[in-house]
């Protein structure tokens, strides 16, 4: 074995040595490039190859393919869109930046919201009269407008818009309740008075084109209905205009700018309200006026911080100052929350679900929870959102709840959207409607 | 270099066996890939995996990028802008008290009811005060539209869910019409565009006082303000669809008719054709075999699970003689419009014709069928859907402006601007379409005083 090795490492190394020495010089230099050439023709080939199959496995193209360039240009033009139409700009307006700041400071005195009219009183019967088949009071209950609305461009972010349907929602289901028609408004009337003054020419000019609507109801867009049982007791303001609710000591005693809310109210459709829509108009002018006007608020009222004139403090400055003007028609409601601040309300919704039951409106059972200073439409609230958004759908669902009882369902969860049976489906739905129905006479129904 | 520490013959040995390993290796590696290509290679995963990762890994540097803004206040950020909804929304599991239906019976929207009638007869003479007519010719409607209780996918989704439940409660409010916007998923096995069925079952049985209930999609716009359906028209029938007799009849054409906007009568044939129209409903294998059924029955109808629209072309094409005399196939005005036809012709329109017609000339509904605004993915061009949700918007709104003197810059404009003036006499100015006090809204019932 060790010979044959040793001839085995001879013939080797033997093999070896002529083929080092016996190669020619010259020979070799062909031989070498011929065989570079085939090292980099397989080195191409195998390259080619593996581009290939990868392209067509895991995608890794250093091109982009037809889908992806596709998708690309369908998310850049999404985009492009999207930003076009939350922007508030229009295709065919000229920027009217001028027009506005050409208001000056006589521009408050001449400033209003439409021609004078002193007889509306009279105008109105007397329509009334000759339109019996468009009467103000129908079934014993005077006739309500709800007025609400929202701006006409998409909110800052997805969440807000989500929250303005929800709020129109739970609007409709009330109203579709207790009778009342609704107006949401989705457009500026007048551009000098925009932002929360918006209001004030669309509730004058919804009384002056209804007669036949006795009360008109602005509800802000973030004040829910949590009360689906509760109706407005009409006959307790007979003798008044506007109701709103507010503490008189806040008002008179402490002049505090949050002593009356503004995000719910109702306004008589008659002269006294057109007299007082005038009154209360002259601080909204967007514009240096509104400036001044904040800076006056601010002078004057307690708490208020420094900012342009807003529709609640300008009221409240205007029912001070003009109280013996004003105040005999105003009635301040307390006994029930026409407007219930939600900070101290929705944490203690199970507690209410448990102890009481719908139809008290007040802390036991809030009429109305306003989510004021949440702001989801624009892109900052006053509060954390997380607070915010969790407490609107706690509401939402807690008013859904009322609605769904009828239909024999009710919500997983205060934060859940969705529903589970409470009820079997019967061969005798009527039974039920006479028991849960909440139109009809609560004798008929049962408190539950 | 090399040669002189290892010697000539060494180095080309070390090269060929260098050429030999690469070689080998290239070749390994080509393997291993169209192994992974075909048929995955386990733990080492797939090629789908990669390109997830990949994108993963991409996005997360802008995802871990947001929250490190919003890390700054974690619980308590004030910016809407960066906040993740579904942090918020709970989905609880099954409650205690939940009635749930037993999954091995056959599927049914409810006990089998047989005399809604009679029932319904007696409760509306117990109950005076919620008369079915409220003038004569006058049924009370209530029109049902709904969409996800979820924020939609498209950020712009829910504006204009908001625009076209405003555009619903304006028509309503002149019509004197009720209005129902569901967020309610009543019955889960009947989702998607099924989910009316329990929906309007159960509406039907917990409003007696209602006669008509009219089904409208959320896409759907209406855009003839001053129009009025013509009731009595419908008084011998108790569902009526836009559709045509020859398409849905004679041809089977899945889109004969529509089941976007159609009025069906509360009474006990419309409980019967609403259980004959749900069994192809129940999601999962029934609906995926019945689409199989319909897409070869029905003409035109591309592959799909089965859709309520198909399943009623089915449903009355294969039994017109039980259900064929008591449905209307409207095709007189558009009570459902597809877009696509009209979009375009507004200018025409404004300039040659006039309110109160529902026709091609003014359609009454404009539906935006294919669009899907709340969703990622629609079947048309973002683009065009949007504008054009815009301008039959703007179109519709233009004739409840006017009520109050106002009307859009252009169809195109979200700005309005005053056509006419203020009058210190307001009640002596009409409206020029009559829709202020419309003879349609008029109250003609006893008015009590008390």
């Amino acid at each position: 074995m060790g010979l044959d090795n040793l001839s085995a490492h001879k013939r080797t190394s033997a093999a070896a040595l002529p083929t080092t020495n016996a190669r020619p010089r010259s020979a070799p230099r062909g031989r070498q490039i011929q065989k570079t050439f085939n090292n980099i023709k397989i080195t191409i080939l195998c390259g080619f190859v593996t581009i290939l199959v990868l392209r067509g496995t895991i995608g890794v193209n250093l091109s982009s393919s037809d889908a992806d360039a596709v998708n690309q240009s369908i998310i850049e033009e999404t985009n492009r869109i999207l930003a076009e139409i939350r922007s508030d700009s229009d295709p065919d307006d000229p920027s009217d930046n001028d027009t506005t700041f050409s208001l000056n400071a006589t521009a408050a005195a001449t400033f209003s919201l439409g021609p004078k009219i002193s007889d509306w009183d009279q105008q109105r019967q007397q329509w009334l009269q000759q339109n019996p088949e468009y009467p103000n009071i129908v079934r014993g209950k005077a006739r309500i407008l709800l007025l609400t609305g929202s701006p006409p461009k998409p909110c800052d972010n997805p969440i807000g818009d989500h929250y303005l349907l929800k709020s129109i929602k739970n609007k409709i289901d009330y109203c579709r309740l207790h009778g009342i028609e609704i107006v949401y408004n989705l457009a500026h009337l007048d551009k000098e008075l925009a932002g929360y003054w918006a209001k004030l020419p669309m509730i004058r000019r919804l009384m002056l084109s209804h007669p036949e609507v006795e009360w008109i109801w602005w509800m802000d867009s973030d004040a829910f209905f949590t009360d689906m049982v509760f109706e407005l007791p009409l006959s307790k303001y007979d003798d008044y205009n506007l109701v709103l609710h507010g503490y008189p000591d806040l008002l008179f005693e402490q002049k505090s700018w949050i002593a009356v809310n503004t995000g719910s109210f109702l306004f008589r459709n008659c002269q006294w309200s057109l007299d007082l829509l005038d009154d209360w108009a002259p601080m909204g002018p967007k514009g240096p006026v509104r400036e001044e006007a904040g800076k006056v608020l601010t002078a004057n009222l307690k708490g208020r911080p420094a900012f342009e004139a807003d529709d609640q403090s300008a009221l409240i400055y205007l029912l001070l100052s003009k109280k013996e003007k004003w105040m005999d028609k105003v009635f301040l409601e307390n006994s029930y929350y026409l407007h219930g601040y939600w900070a101290g309300l929705v944490d203690r919704y199970e507690e209410m679900a448990e102890k009481y039951h719908p139809g008290l409106g007040d802390e036991r059972w809030p009429f109305v929870t306003h989510f004021v200073g949440c702001k989801p439409c624009g892109s900052y609230g006053d509060y954390p959102v997380e607070r915010c958004l969790s407490s609107m759908e706690r509401a939402f669902n807690f008013a859904d709840n009322q609605v769904l009882k009828l239909y024999g369902f009710q919500h997983r969860g205060l934060l859940s959207p969705k529903i589970k049976r409470i009820r079997n489906e019967t061969v005798t739905p009527l039974e039920y409607v006479d028991q849960f129905d909440i139109r009809r006479p609560s004798t008929v129904r049962s408190e539950s | 270099m090399l040669t002189r520490f290892l010697g000539a013959r060494r180095v080309r040995q070390i090269r060929r066996a260098f050429r030999h390993g690469a070689v080998t290796f290239l070749c390994l590696f080509l393997t291993v890939v169209v192994l992974r290509g075909t048929i995955g290679a386990g733990k080492f995963g797939t090629p789908q995996q990669d390109f997830d990762n990949l994108r993963h890994h991409l996005n997360s540097h802008r995802r871990v990028l947001e929250e490190q803004n919003s890390e700054k206040t974690t619980a308590t950020t004030n910016n809407y802008v960066t906040f993740d909804m579904s942090t918020i929304l709970v989905d609880e599991p099954l409650g205690k008290d939940e009635i749930t239906r037993d999954p091995n019976a056959p599927y049914t929207l409810g006990p089998k009811i047989t005399d809604w009638d009679q029932q319904r007869k007696r409760w509306l003479q117990q109950n005076p005060n919620f008369p079915n007519f409220i003038a004569p010719n006058k049924p009370r409607v209530l029109l049902v539209t709904g969409s996800s209780p979820k924020p939609c996918e498209n950020p712009v989704g829910d504006h204009y869910l908001l625009k076209s439940i405003k555009n619903k409660i304006d028509y309503c409010r002149v019509h004197a019409i009720e209005i129902f916007y569901n967020f309610a998923l009543f019955d889960a096995e009947m989702a998607g565009f099924w989910a009316k069925l329990p929906l309007i079952r159960k509406l039907l049985l917990s409003h007696p006082e209602v006669e008509i209930l009219w089904w409208m999609d959320s896409d759907a716009m209406f855009t003839d303000m001053a129009f009025e359906v013509p009731w009595e028209r419908y008084k011998d029938h108790n569902f009526v669809l836009h559709g045509w007799n020859e398409m849905v009849y004679d041809e089977k054409n899945w889109i004969g008719l529509n089941t976007g906007s159609f009025l069906l009568r509360n009474c006990q044939w419309a409980l019967d054709i609403l259980d004959s129209w749900a069994p192809m409903g129940p999601k999962g294998k029934i609906r995926d075999e019945a689409g199989k059924l319909l897409t070869r029955e029905l003409k035109n109808r591309p592959v799909f699970e089965a859709d309520d629209q198909s399943a009623m072309v089915y449903l009355l094409a294969t039994e017109r003689d039980k259900w064929g005399d008591k449905v209307y196939l409207e095709n007189a005005y558009y009570l459902h419009g597809y877009w696509g036809i009209l979009v375009d012709r507004y200018e025409e329109m404004i300039d040659n014709y006039h309110p109160g017609l529902g026709d091609h000339r003014w359609p009454l509904v404009t539906h935006f069928v294919g669009c899907k605004p709340c969703g990622k993915f629609g079947d048309y061009p973002v683009e065009r859907c949007l504008r054009q949700m815009d301008r039959a918007y703007n179109f519709g709104d233009n004739q409840i402006l006017q009520m109050y003197g106002f009307t859009h810059n252009s169809l195109a404009s979200k700005r309005v601007k005053r056509v006419r003036n203020e009058s210190s006499n307001p009640l002596g100015v009409k409206d020029e379409l009559g829709l202020l006090h419309p003879a349609f809204k008029a109250v003609r019932l006893p008015v009590s005083s008390s």
